[in-house]
């Protein structure tokens, strides 16, 4: 069996867990999909590959990577769900974190409210020592001291302990001391260490980030061990992954010494996924749409690119609004995720309106159609009763709909207090749903200097391709891409996510003053110390590095990236460097200033492997090929433009094949998801299977 | 009045005009020099049409800033001839009376040109830390203060004044900040105007003039419908404010009038303009009358000349809220903070539930800190502070926050790293937020050590401080009480925060933040939540008892409910 190369791609969302089985050498891809199981996700994970080792028997022991993402982290924080977590500090500073930086985002608005911390102060201790800001010591740390302020926070029942020290970035020997008094002491409390996880200067960005870290520290150490032992039980004995925020892929190890990386990992593999699908068809502007069952994701990726930013929020107590959330300073892919999927509950609001999620009724019970106890109408349950999705086709059928429940508990929790009939309420809530989202979508392409007029929509998840119909016409959005297995097809991103290393030194030196010779040893050491973790976490063979250096004007207190040629630094002219710097910063602020001084900050380098492309495979084209066949039927479904149900025709994805083109009303079903589209659209196949409609109508 | 735009393009387009100053506000972080913009985030970027009226700001914007821009851009646009402006061109000034009230506020404007068409501009106004001039609150007059710069191009068709930039860097302690931080403006105003030219372009416009009649008419008919929701009527309210030791209170009357869908501000019968920097111009008065009228009907609102048609204000010419040139005008937020908290006041029984008590971030409080190093290096380092906020119907006083202007800290590390000061603390205030059914937020407390060892400076180290409330706390709301007062030592006894202090090595400064007004009578505050305070420190077990009649037992931390039964009832019959 040489020739079977399987990677397994597996996203565990808060309501279903995706899988996507790749066989490299062939590009064929199986899918599963089941849901999640919150107490122990593990649980989600072997069920998965229970269903595919039907499909494909002993896969699993032929499996090289296990690559994955969830929404575990994340959530924990939004639900405050964490370690109860406690920080050792510098004297005069236990209130850094809760004072934070102190801005209005908000100016005119008296009443924002701000997040609590995720350490109450109680758990805030000092300790009375002291780093000075050029990194000697002004007053010794005291062991003792650290020991009783250890046992406090014990005592008080803390499970991690975060330690934040003033100026530790420049000198973290006070920080390492405590660390290896708290293993001492009580080694079983997790720790997480500033200087570890962001060795950066501003003292409330590192506190919080670091505080975060531990915050989730335990939890994800324990649930990675889960999985990981569970895999190796199930026959697995190759390398273990998960996605990082920032859209490329890290080891079990690194993940849970460095949670706060992981934050955003599940919502990322979409992104990485359509990002590789704009490269591949070319698309300057394309919208990702992930709507799952809790949360729908969104980015905007311009010529195939989605931005990453340096820092981000989590828990924004006011949505949408910048500088009401926990600030993280790890780097993250710019996408927006806002509380609406298929388990969004409906219900009536004090005014007495409709109103739509943000809660989620999520895997347990779920929508009342699951049949699994849930009583509160949610969009899925409306979703069915519009005709869009087959109450025995769910998941392919493994799962059947309850209509029945589903009309009963909209006719009496929606229709009746609102005084509508039940149609009007089912299509208020599928319509109300698709504007929340439109909304923040637009907010999300306007700040990222899109239009969404011209965006293409690729959609994913399983309740995407059902609402992209929806969100393209309030968008005014003329075309929207379905990538085969669009339902759990964000796991494809776990592919083609880079696998790369950055590596970054500081050292600050001026332009005048620097030694290239010195520089390009700085250069060399960071290669090899990229190269060794990306063996470690990869392999070998074809790393490419490149270099950049970040500077700016002596006096300034950020830098700008210069990108520099791979060659050895001492064959640099200082002129030339010089230029390039002149050259970057007149492109990003207008005008430079040669005759002012600029200086080196950080010395970096990434260190990478050649792109792993994913091999698209061809579907067969055949002469002749009755669309017919793919025709399972008429069903009486929605129109969004007549307000009425009308006949739409039925297909069945897996039959239809390239070169086929068809028109609205038109529910294209595959497994995992359902396509819908109104009348005014055209469908046509493309070589690889997917979809793309374009919306004629205004 | 041209086409006019759909719902939903008019929505995107403005929210990318927002997002537009957004981007060039943020560049500021990466270009400013002085930790006072690109950390404390004191600036405001601000986009307008070519007519002057204000289209967009930055969302972290100070309202000081940016109510006074409204008026100043549009002024000084009006009082160039047609024609004035070229391509490349770039404007500065620092005029008080034209912007922002003091001459460390620096402008610089620059014209958008798009297809040889004058289309819009584009302004940013920077605190800058260095103006030159005696840093004190009590000079007596603007001479005293700094560099006056008018409004002159600074640069003409692209070209730079040199004669400008050279009088600038003659007249200030730290040159290479001030110019890196005008650099840093003009930068700012070329991302704004390249994402301008760049929008009009995608979009296909040749003009943003219907845009801007739209969007100010939308947020016109948002706000008055608001105004008008209030029954009309005339409500007074008078603010008492502390001067320098030796002289007079100060004392502003407002008269405000809701009138349909109008309201109209009457400060007469305020003070007489004063002889030292606490005198406000008339465009920064109007920012913080602004700032309530705003916060109170259209909180949401992005902010624009449509915000402001509301509102008319009336202020006596040569009083303390209109002053004349040439008086001293430094320290104008000491006084113009309060205006903000004034009208609160005098709306407070008609709007109950959208006022809050007093704040202690009312004034700001800023420390211009400036020595030489050991070495004979200059140094020199601007932070600003706020307090508690006031506490609201519902809500606790949020802290620690600069309000109703706004900004940021600057971090202890930065702090420290840009001036040979170790800072000893940073922390919250137990029992300073003001008791009451809710409680003002809570002030802070700061201490600054000069070393007295090897790194230790040049003796001495200045310190100029504009801040308020070292005798009258903010004051709380329908029973609430006071937060706590101000307070600045010197080695533990009381320094004078009006003149220029001037330290030595081994001096100690401790500088406390007053604490928000509370809200509503404490004893009626939830024993659960006292409860919460006092373990999270917030209140201590005595302020628990002394202040909201709640009984906790030390040894337990649990509340003792009968004693506090009897406390409160027997209060009650009193």
């Amino acid at each position: 069996m040489a020739d079977r190369n399987f990677r397994l791609g597996c996203d565990i969302g808060g309501t279903f867990t995706d899988f996507v089985l790749l066989n490299d050498d062939t590009g064929e891809i199986y899918t599963a999909k089941c849901l999640t199981t919150p107490k122990d996700p593990s649980d989600a994970v072997e069920e998965g590959i229970k269903i595919l080792s039907k499909k494909v028997p002993g896969f699993i022991s032929e499996l090289k990577e296990f690559i994955h993402g969830t929404t575990l982290v994340i959530n924990s924080i939004i639900e405050r769900k964490g370690a109860k977590t406690g920080l050792i500090t510098t004297k005069g500073f236990r209130d850094v974190l809760e004072i934070g930086r102190e801005i209005r985002y908000a100016p005119y608005d008296i009443f924002a409210e701000f997040p609590k911390p995720l350490v109450p102060r109680h758990l805030r201790m000092e300790v009375d020592e002291r780093i000075r800001s050029d990194g000697s010591v002004l007053r010794p740390l005291n062991p003792d001291e650290v020991r009783s302020v250890v046992k406090r926070l014990v005592s008080k029942g803390v499970e991690s302990i975060a330690v934040c020290l003033i100026n530790s970035f420049e000198n973290p020997s006070h920080e390492r001391m405590i660390e290896e008094i708290i293993n001492e002491e009580a080694p079983w409390i997790s720790t997480s260490i500033s200087y570890k996880v962001l060795p950066q200067i501003r003292e409330y960005e590192r506190t919080s980030t670091t505080v975060t870290n531990a915050y989730v520290k335990p939890l994800t150490e324990k649930y990675l061990s889960n999985l990981k032992e569970r895999l190796q039980r199930l026959g697995f004995r190759g390398k273990l992954f998960i996605m990082l925020s920032s859209g490329g892929i890290t080891s079990v190890e690194t993940a849970k010494e460095f949670p706060v990386r992981i934050i955003e990992s599940g919502p990322t593999a979409a992104v990485i996924a359509a990002q590789y699908y704009g490269k591949h068809f070319n698309i300057s502007e394309m919208f990702c749409f992930d709507m799952g069952g809790t949360t729908a994701k969104s980015c905007l990726i311009q010529k195939g690119e989605a931005g990453v930013v340096p820092t981000f929020e989590v828990g924004r107590v006011q949505r949408f609004m910048k500088g009401s959330g926990l600030t993280i300073q790890v780097p993250v892919v710019d996408l927006m995720e806002i509380g609406a999927g298929g388990g969004s509950i409906a219900k009536i609001s004090k005014m007495g309106t409709l109103k739509v999620g943000p809660e989620s009724a999520g895997a347990d019970p779920g929508p009342i159609c699951y049949d699994r106890g849930g009583e509160d109408p949610c969009v899925t349950d409306a979703d069915l009763l519009l005709g869009y999705l087959d109450e025995s086709y769910f998941l392919g059928g493994e799962m059947k709909l309850n209509k029945d429940k589903a009309r009963y508990g909209i006719e009496e929790k929606i229709a009746k207090p609102l005084k509508v009939t039940l149609t009007q309420a089912i299509w208020g809530i599928h319509d109300l749903i698709n504007e929340t989202m439109a909304a923040a979508a637009k907010t999300h392409i306007a700040e990222k200097g899109g239009n969404p007029k011209i965006v293409t929509i690729a959609a994913f998840g399983g309740a995407g391709p059902v609402h992209a119909y929806g969100l393209a016409k309030k968008l005014g959005a003329k075309k929207i891409m379905v990538p085969p297995n669009a339902g759990v097809g964000s796991a494809m991103g776990f592919f083609t996510a880079p696998r790369a290393f950055d590596a970054l030194v500081s050292h600050k030196v001026s332009l005048s003053k620097a030694d290239f010779s010195e520089i390009e040893d700085i250069f060399k050491k960071l290669e090899r110390e990229a190269a060794s973790t990306l063996f470690v976490e990869y392999s070998k063979e074809g790393i490419i590095f490149t270099r950049s250096v970040d500077m700016r004007f002596v006096g300034q207190g950020s830098e700008i990236s210069v990108p520099v040629s791979y060659k050895p630094f001492y064959e640099f002219k200082k002129e030339e460097i010089r230029r390039i710097f002149d050259e970057c910063y007149e492109k990003l602020y207008g005008r430079t200033y040669p005759e002012s001084e600029v200086e080196f900050i950080n010395f970096k380098v990434r260190a990478q492997l050649p792109e792993k492309l994913l091999k698209l495979s061809k579907i067969e084209k055949k002469a002749n090929k009755n669309l017919q066949e793919a025709v399972k039927g008429k069903r009486l479904a929605f129109s969004q433009l007549k307000k009425e149900f009308i006949p739409f025709t039925v297909y069945d994805r897996y039959k239809i094949f390239p070169g086929a083109k068809f028109y609205g009303p038109a529910i294209i079903e595959e497994r995992e998801s359902t396509v819908v589209a109104g009348e005014d659209t055209e469908i046509s196949v493309d070589d690889y299977g997917f979809l793309w409609i374009e919306i004629k109508g205004g | 009045m041209g086409s006019l735009f759909d719902p939903i393009t008019i929505e995107i387009l403005w929210r990318r005009l927002i997002s537009i100053v957004d981007e060039a506000d943020s560049s500021v972080a990466r270009t400013a020099f002085s930790s006072l913009l690109r950390d404390a985030h004191d600036y405001t970027c601000m986009f307008t049409d070519r007519f002057g009226r204000e289209l967009a700001q930055g969302t972290f914007a100070t309202p000081g800033q940016s109510g006074a821009m409204a008026l100043g851009i549009k002024k000084l646009i009006n009082s160039f001839p047609e024609g004035y402006f070229r391509p490349g061109d770039v404007l500065i000034t620092n005029d008080p009376w034209i912007l922002a009230g003091h001459l460390n506020d620096v402008c610089v404007l620059s014209p958008i040109f798009y297809k040889d068409k004058l289309v819009a501009y584009t302004a940013c106004v920077f605190h800058h830390s260095d103006i030159g001039g005696r840093v004190a609150s009590d000079n007596h007059d603007v001479f005293e203060e700094g560099l006056f710069i008018p409004p002159v191009k600074l640069f003409e068709k692209g070209v730079l004044n040199q004669a400008i930039m050279d009088i600038i860097r003659w007249n200030v302690r730290t040159p290479e900040q001030v110019i890196g931080d005008i650099r840093s403006q003009i930068a700012a105003n070329h991302v704004c105007s390249e994402k301008i030219k760049q929008m009009m372009e995608e979009t296909e416009l040749e003009t943003l003039d219907d845009l801007a009649e739209q969007i100010i008419m939308i947020t016109e008919k948002s706000i008055r419908e608001e105004i008008e929701k209030i029954p009309d009527g005339v409500y007074y309210a008078e603010g008492i404010i502390e001067q320098p030791k030796g002289k007079d209170d100060i004392v502003i009357k407002a008269k405000v009038e809701i009138r349909g869908k109008d309201v109209i501000v009457d400060l007469t019968g305020s003070s007489p303009q004063v002889d030292w920097g606490g005198n406000v111009v008339y465009n920064f008065t109007y920012a913080y009358v602004f700032m309530a009228i705003k916060s109170m009907f259209a909180p949401d609102i992005p902010n624009n000349e449509g915000c402001a048609r509301p509102i008319t204000l009336i202020a006596p010419y040569g009083s303390i809220v209109n002053c004349k040139f040439p008086a001293a005008c430094a320290a104008r937020m000491q006084i113009g903070h309060f205006l903000t908290e004034i009208i609160y006041k005098a709306l407070s029984t008609v709007l109950p539930d959208r006022v809050i008590a007093g704040s202690g971030g009312t004034p700001a409080a800023m420390n211009v800190f400036y020595g030489r190093r050991k070495d004979g290096s200059q140094w020199h380092s601007v932070i600003i502070r706020g307090g508690g906020m006031g506490a609201g119907l519902k809500n606790d006083g949020n802290y620690v926050f600069i309000f109703p202007a706004n900004g940021a800290n600057t971090p202890v590390e930065i702090f420290e790293n840009d001036t040979p000061l170790i800072v000893e603390k940073r922390e919250l205030i137990p029992d300073s937020g003001g008791p009451g059914r809710t409680r003002g937020g809570l002030g802070k407390r700061e201490v600054f050590r000069v070393p007295d060892d090897e790194y230790a400076p040049l003796p001495p180290v200045n310190l100029g401080i504009q801040a308020g409330r070292y005798v009258y706390p903010p004051e709380g709301l329908f029973g609430g009480k006071p937060g706590r007062r101000g307070v600045f030592l010197v080695n533990g006894k009381e320094g004078n925060p009006y003149g220029l202090t001037q330290l030595m090595p081994g001096d100690v400064v401790t500088i406390d933040a007053p604490g928000g007004g509370g809200y509503g009578d404490p004893y009626e505050r939830d024993p659960d939540l006292v409860l919460n305070d006092v373990i999270e420190g917030y209140v201590s077990i005595e302020g628990a008892l002394r202040d909201y009649g709640v009984y906790i037992n030390p040894d337990t931390m649990e509340i003792n409910f009968e004693k506090t039964r009897d406390l409160r009832e027997r209060k009650f019959k009193m």
